[in-house]
């Protein structure tokens, strides 16, 4: 973990509302592992908490990191308006990511811009017999090339591309077809908690990676805190931020 | 070079910056970005017996300038913390303040007393915090409630005790005075101020409390305001907070009467803050051909 100005290679639209930038960050990257995500200053004096974003590739020796950006409010915009050249201060790597766990076959579930860090663990964990589904509003939302060797499906809400449909179709398809070892999965709450029905009822083993305001980033302000289950039946608050983002979909409480 | 080093309350700070309760947490996840040990003190996140979950979330949000948080004094409990957390933090060559609260006269004593056998520095008792129902709030409003618990609780402390006090207060200079009645070896201020945040689109609150803190540089002129008027009424030393960004704001509070500062917000902007401010401080002392950072303390000039 270390904070550092990052330098912005490139800054491009990926796709409809998605910019993608590729940062010059080798002290993070050199670290980096699928899942985690940094905590980026927005640039001028009026900010005072940082945005966490995720990782959707990171490349080691090319000291890289790349990053899909939706510009939502004022702080991603400013950040998404940072031109090639410009420096921007990030904090990372942070957080626990996904664990492949050694599982043979996994099935990712991406949702809109949750893609981004399931390309990461696509690009970390994926095998032949592993298969990705995501969901994108249109066709012109769609993102999310990766050098995984996996199968893609993609749906969308309008079906413009692929099925119309929500992703878990596919997945339960998929999933009928051939249990995985594991799934991975990132997205608005209703597709995680359509996720986390599905793993739960089959009981297969599956991690969701979620999101939390935050302050820190780092674990010291407990400003992130969701509700997790514990074994024994009563529950506790963790920070999205360190022992998250990704947790074991039991623990996770909608 | 300023010798920026000073005597709180008999106990020997490297330099006037404390890290801010709840904005640091025990210092461990800090000292992985740089040696904590640089800080003149670290006042803990705030602690009570028994220790307490804390608020739903969200909890946290940025607004104008600042941020508002409803953390509601989330905490392992004042036992975990000797047991798991000050042995490694007594390590670190730097003054800790144990900063706690309770729901009533009794558990602010115990408090207290939980502390006394350990090697915690100072106390710095919440009195103030608007996130939580039944967390000491009722203490911190009115003067005569300021008298009683920190009357109470002095009987109780071993250590030199802070008392910190909210700013949503008719009227702070009068809790400052009944702090100062009642014992207290110091003052902090501010604490929070209480706000709302609203998602306009979904007409509906941002935070899970409905109601959070107001921290960051939004706070910084109303800190700096009660921070001058209560070294006006006051002789016990004053730690000023709120808003504290550069080693120039630090140095405003000084200016207005606080003997020493905390920074909160601002650790979060940037995680090396501190130990910049540090820096900063010791240039803006150098500017000002000031030798000891203590010269600086209530040297305003005002109209
Ligand atoms: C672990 C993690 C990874 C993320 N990865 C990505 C990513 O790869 N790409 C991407 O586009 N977005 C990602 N997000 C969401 C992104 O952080 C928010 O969209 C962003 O913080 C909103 O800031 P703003 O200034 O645009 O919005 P504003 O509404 O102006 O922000 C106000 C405050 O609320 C916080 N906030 C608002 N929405 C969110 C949210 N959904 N999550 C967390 N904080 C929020 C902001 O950080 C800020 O403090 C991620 C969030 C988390 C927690
Ligand atoms: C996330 C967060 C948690 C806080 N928790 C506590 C706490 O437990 N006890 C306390 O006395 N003050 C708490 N505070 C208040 C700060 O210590 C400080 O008084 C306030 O944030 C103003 O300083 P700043 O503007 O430098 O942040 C908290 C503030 C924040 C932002
Ligand atoms: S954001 Fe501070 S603990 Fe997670």
């Amino acid at each position: 973990m270390i904070d550092i100005d990052a330098k912005v290679l490139s800054s491009e639209v990926l796709a409809e509302g998605l910019i993608r930038i590729i940062l010059h960050a080798p002290e993070i990257a050199k670290d980096a592992k699928p899942g985690q995500f940094i905590q980026m200053l927005v640039p001028g004096e009026a900010h005072v908490l940082r945005r966490p974003i995720s990782l959707m590739a990171m490349d080691a020796a090319a000291g890289t990191l790349t990053l899909a950006i939706q510009p939502k409010g004022k702080g991603t915009q400013l950040i998404c308006s940072a031109k090639e050249g410009d420096t921007i201060r990030c904090l990372g790597p942070l957080g626990t990511g996904f664990d492949g766990n050694g599982a043979e076959t996994i099935y990712f579930v991406g949702g809109g811009v949750g893609v981004a860090p399931v390309c990461g663990a696509m690009d970390g964990f994926a095998t032949e017999t592993s298969h990705a589904f995501f969901g994108f509003r249109t066709k012109n939302h769609v993102y999310g090339m990766t050098q995984a060797p996996c199968a893609v499906t993609a749906v969308s809400d309008d079906g413009s591309i692929g099925e119309k449909a929500l992703v878990t179709k596919p997945l339960m398809e998929a999933i009928e077809a051939k249990r995985p070892d594991l799934i991975m999965a990132c997205g608005p709450t209703p597709m995680l908690r359509a996720v986390q029905k599905i793993a739960g009822e089959l009981n297969i083993p599956c991690q969701l990676s979620l999101e939390e305001r935050m302050g820190c980033g780092i674990g010291a302000c407990l400003g992130c805190n969701v509700k997790v289950n514990l074994e024994d039946g009563s529950w506790t608050y963790k920070r999205v931020c360190k022992d998250g983002p990704v947790f074991d979909s039991k623990e996770v409480e909608f | 070079m300023a010798d920026l080093s000073l005597n709180l309350c008999g106990v020997h700070l490297k330099n006037p910056l404390i890290a801010a309760s709840g904005t640091f947490g025990f210092g461990r996840e800090f000292d992985e970005l740089y040696d904590i040990s640089q800080l003149g003190g670290i006042s803990v996140k705030g602690l009570c017996l028994g220790g307490r979950l804390g608020n739903p979330p969200s909890r946290i949000t940025e607004t104008a300038s600042g941020m508002l948080n409803c953390v509601g004094l989330q905490n392992p409990g004042i036992e975990s913390f000797i047991e798991h957390d000050l042995p490694w933090l007594l390590t670190k060559n730097v003054a800790v303040i144990a900063n706690f609260f309770g729901t009533s006269i009794d558990s602010y004593c115990a408090a207290a007393e939980a502390f006394a056998p350990t090697g915690v520095h100072m106390l710095e008792m919440n009195i103030s915090c608007p996130n939580v129902h039944d967390g000491g709030v009722a203490f911190g409003v009115k003067p005569e409630g300021v008298y009683e618990i920190t009357k109470a609780v002095k009987a109780h402390s071993k250590q030199p005790l802070i008392v910190k006090l909210s700013p949503n207060v008719a009227d702070i200079t009068e809790n400052a005075l009944a702090a100062q009645e009642a014992g207290a070896d110091a003052i902090s201020l501010i604490n929070t101020l209480t706000g709302i945040a609203i998602d306009v689109h979904k007409r509906k609150m941002i935070l899970a409390n409905n109601t959070g803190g107001l921290s960051g540089p939004a706070v910084k002129p109303v800190a700096l305001r009660m921070v001058w008027q209560c070294a006006k009424k006051v002789s016990i030393p004053i730690i000023g907070l709120g808003g504290i960004m550069t080693g120039e704001d630090a140095a405003e509070f000084m200016l207005c009467g606080a003997q020493a500062v905390q920074v909160g917000t601002a650790n979060f902007t940037d995680p090396y803050a501190m130990p910049r401010i540090a820096r900063e401080l010791d240039a803006y002392c150098d500017a000002q051909g000031v030798k000891n950072a203590q010269e600086l303390v209530g040297t305003l000039i005002q109209y």
